[in-house]
């Protein structure tokens, strides 16, 4: 008879067995560069959005944005059901996409919240270091935690990093901590506008229009300036400080490894 | 620790610094919310709920010059049929609103440009009696408060447009759902739901602003152990579980007394009470409770027993005047029930109710202010005055100190014929009895009508709380869903059913200006100020539409 305790282990054992290889078989399934993600999302929005709204949930009984597909199991069925259309719905054929365009669609949907998951693809070179050393980083000499907060606290100005490690890879991590400014993400770009008066005012873009631009300012206060009274108003690269010169490569190695483990709140 | 070049560390650091002294919304602002009349930070501008802006740049001379400065349209995700009730904020340069059902937007108030939107899609499980509808948010320092259709109360802050936190206060499934403005006293956020047609057991709870944790609760309909219990009679002590008693609308607060008012809605079944004999306490009442401990000071039922739907689901006025030649702190009330009231706001006194419609339900009220009633559902069917969407409803009056004139969105003379049926409960279905028939119908879904005016029409009524009658009418031939806005310049805004948006002058009724906005006004007008120009908004339709002079 084997005990309670070894049954329960053995259990765990098993369970952790499958993870491994679901995760595995996932990754090798939804392995995507960041910049399919972005061109998928551009053409969801050109071709999908219309009736699937925004968020992939718009048509009853054909969710996009749970990761389960009634017709398709693969990324391979979704991209040739996505080509070829669904006969007897209003799910047209989308010939005019090729195959790779099309596979940026997928990309997309694999990549929202619960989307099944996407293991980015990056072919630079990052050398990845120790988390635990990284966050002690990122919470005292780096003063990272100063300005992002993971899940909660931080600035609203900046990016909440809790789940950064699900969203890029380690080269755009390790590129955002050396040159911060090479890529922002559209929704936390700044922008710098100059009044008649000589006066500037710094803030996140939240929008504009041919005639206004709406800033959350340095005071993370909502402002709304008229372009007839700038004299100026232009994107302005990140604020945030280059760690080339102050750390070395190892600490930066250590930062990107604690980085790749913020997964979000809910992650297991 | 070596040194590096922060330029954004040295912003950043003036934003901890700055933080807390920049402009938030304190439980001070909203008490004093009459000294900066450029905002407008609760659902009715004021505790006192008067519906009155002190901004004087529009006047009755000059608004007929008023021009539409932008407009911002409702997305798609609601239906086309969804009313657009909610009544912006303005504060320090930004206007929150809810967009039907539950989206919350923050706006440029001088362009209409979106600052952030907070997109809530609520359970598909919420029961509906009348639209997914929501008139509103609330706000205290950098939060919104919004109840949504589903029975959610979200706190979401009002600068990044991301979610604080969100309590369920009660089943969607058994048919609790927010559409009030809650109302924030202090660190409390004052709420309560819906549901009254669908055998729910109504409450007002107060929540902490920062956690969402529940710090009391009154029920509006008593159980076992509780002060007017004994007013449900059924033997069985099974109906009060159903007894409804929802809050539609946002309450007022007096700050020297320490008492907020609110008004409760019918009791359940709608439109037959046979299964609960008695008051039914504090179903169609208005009750004053402390905002500290949710203790109730006193209340006062307007339609006892109700079988007609005549919900107190009206925003209480807090008026402080001369009246019959002594200084009073009055609470003025034009009920659904067609009667317009007059009350001591200290105490609770009854001191006048006279019609304000035709009513035939009842013929004069007692000592105390109970009503005598003289008509009830039968049978064969009871024609009764008014119809049962009410002489008014949920919209918002208005008083002016300058006119001294209470302002009532009325519809006039309507009737209902109410028959009386058996009544079962089945969980999670509307639980009323049988529909009253009538020639106005509940929501305004036809483009065209074709009605008489003796079936029932509409009309912006002053009345005179010294002696309880009516000064002037201005009449339209639909009825109204929308509430009045008075300004200390006498420029009464209001608009109706047809679409049209206006403004009449508050001393007598004329009609100044108008404009027709394609779509029905079911929202409460308000007025804003920015960088010295007074601006003034209404929902209508599936748009919110902002006008001011020229510059």
């Amino acid at each position: 008879m084997v005990p309670e305790r070894i049954k329960r282990l053995l259990r765990v054992f098993c369970t952790s067995l499958l993870l491994i290889f679901a995760t595995e078989l996932m990754a090798q399934e939804h392995s995507y560069a960041p910049a399919d993600i972005d061109n998928g999302r551009g053409l969801f929005q050109a071709n999908c959005l219309g009736c699937h709204g925004d968020a992939g949930d718009a048509v009853d009984g054909a969710n996009l944005s749970t990761g389960r597909f009634r017709r398709a199991s693969s990324d391979e069925d979704l991209i040739r059901l996505i080509r070829t259309g669904i006969a007897g719905t209003p799910m047209p054929p989308h010939t005019g996409l090729s195959v790779g365009q099309v596979r940026t669609i997928v990309a997309f949907l694999r990549a929202l919240p619960t989307g099944g998951g996407v293991t980015l693809v990056d072919d630079r070179e990052v050398k990845i270091g120790n988390a635990l050393a990284g966050e002690a980083l990122f919470n005292g000499e780096t003063q990272c935690s100063v300005c992002h907060g993971v899940n909660g606290g931080g600035l609203l100005l900046t990016p909440d990093l809790g789940g950064i490690g699900a969203q890029r890879s380690p080269g755009s991590l390790e590129q955002s901590i050396l040159e911060p400014a090479a890529e922002v993400r559209a929704g936390d770009r700044f922008f710098q506008i100059t009044k008649l008066d000589g006066t500037t005012v710094t803030g996140k873009l939240l929008n504009q229009g041919t005639h206004s631009v709406q800033l959350m300012n340095e005071d993370e206060k909502l402002v709304s300036f008229l372009k007839s009274e700038l004299s100026d108003f232009n994107f302005v690269a990140s604020p945030m400080p280059s760690y080339l010169d102050i750390l070395n490569p190892d600490e930066v190695a250590d930062l990107v490894a604690y980085m790749i483990s913020l997964k979000g709140e809910n992650a297991q | 620790m070596r040194q590096f070049k922060m330029k954004f560390m040295l912003v950043i650091a003036s934003v901890i610094v700055s933080a807390s002294a920049l402009a938030q919304v304190s439980p001070e602002r909203l008490l004093n919310a009459d000294q900066e009349p450029e905002n407008w930070l609760s659902y009715s501008g004021d505790y006192d709920s008067q519906r009155h802006s002190d901004l004087t740049q529009i006047t009755t001379d000059n608004v007929d010059e008023l021009q539409l400065q932008w407009v911002y349209q409702v997305r798609s995700r609601a239906g086309a049929a969804e009313k657009f009730e909610a009544t912006p904020l303005v504060v320090d340069g930004v206007m929150y609103t809810v967009t039907p059902p539950n989206d919350v937007v923050a706006l440029d108030p001088i362009t209409g440009r979106v600052f952030w939107t907070y997109e809530y899609t609520p359970s598909p499980e919420a029961r509906v009696c009348c639209g997914r509808v929501n008139r509103g948010v609330a706000i205290h320092g950098n939060t919104l408060f919004m109840g949504a259709i589903d029975g959610h109360l979200l706190a979401i802050d009002a600068r990044s447009g991301t979610l604080k936190w969100d309590v369920e206060l009660g089943s969607a499934a058994l048919g609790y759902a927010l559409t009030v403005a809650p109302l924030v006293i202090g660190d409390k956020v004052i709420v309560g739901p819906a549901g009254g047609e669908y055998g729910i057991r109504g409450f007002i709870a107060a929540y902490d602003v920062e956690t969402g944790e529940q710090l009391w609760r009154f029920n509006t309909v008593p159980g076992p152990g509780e002060a007017g219990f004994e007013t449900w009679e059924d033997p069985e002590q099974e109906a009060w579980k159903l007894g409804g008693g929802s809050i539609w609308v946002t309450g007022s607060y007096d700050p020297d007394l320490n008492l907020t008012y609110w008004g409760v809605g019918n009791p359940g079944p709608d439109w037959n009470g046979d299964s609960r004999p008695g008051d039914n306490l504090y179903t169609d009442s208005v009750i004053a409770l402390n905002p500290d401990t949710g203790e109730l000071a006193w209340h006062y039922q307007f339609t006892p027993h109700d079988e007609m739907d005549y919900d107190a689901t009206q925003v209480p006025v807090l008026v402080d005047m001369n009246w019959h030649g002594e200084d009073r702190k009055l609470m003025l009330w034009a009920n659904r029930n067609g009667l317009f009231y007059v009350f001591d706001r200290i105490t609770g006194e009854f001191l006048q109710g006279s019609p304000f419609v035709e009513v035939n339900w009842m013929d004069g009220f007692d000592e105390n202010g109970r009503p005598n009633q003289v008509l009830s559902p039968t049978e064969e069917g009871t024609f009764i005055m008014p119809n049962n969407q009410g002489a008014t409803n949920w919209y918002s009056p208005s008083y002016s100190p300058e006119t001294e004139l209470f302002y009532i969105p009325s519809w006039m003379d309507t009737y209902s014929v109410y028959t009386k049926r058996e009544v079962t409960y089945i969980e999670g279905q509307t639980y009323v009895g049988a529909y009253p028939t009538m020639a106005m119908p509940a929501l305004g879904v036809n483009q065209t009508n074709v009605r008489l005016r003796e079936e029932g029409f509409g009309a912006i009524q002053a009345f005179d709380p010294q002696t309880g009658e009516m000064v002037w009418r201005f009449e339209m031939t639909n009825v109204t869903d929308s509430g009045v806005l008075t300004t200390a310049t006498n420029v009464l805004f209001a608009g109706g059913r047809e679409g049209s948006f206006y403004a009449l002058d508050a001393r007598d009724g004329t009609m100044l200006w108008r404009q027709s906005l394609g779509g029905q006004v079911a929202s409460g007008p308000m007025s804003y100020e920015i960088e010295g120009r007074q601006y003034i908004a209404i929902s209508a339709g599936a748009g919110l539409f902002v006008y001011a002079l020229p510059e």
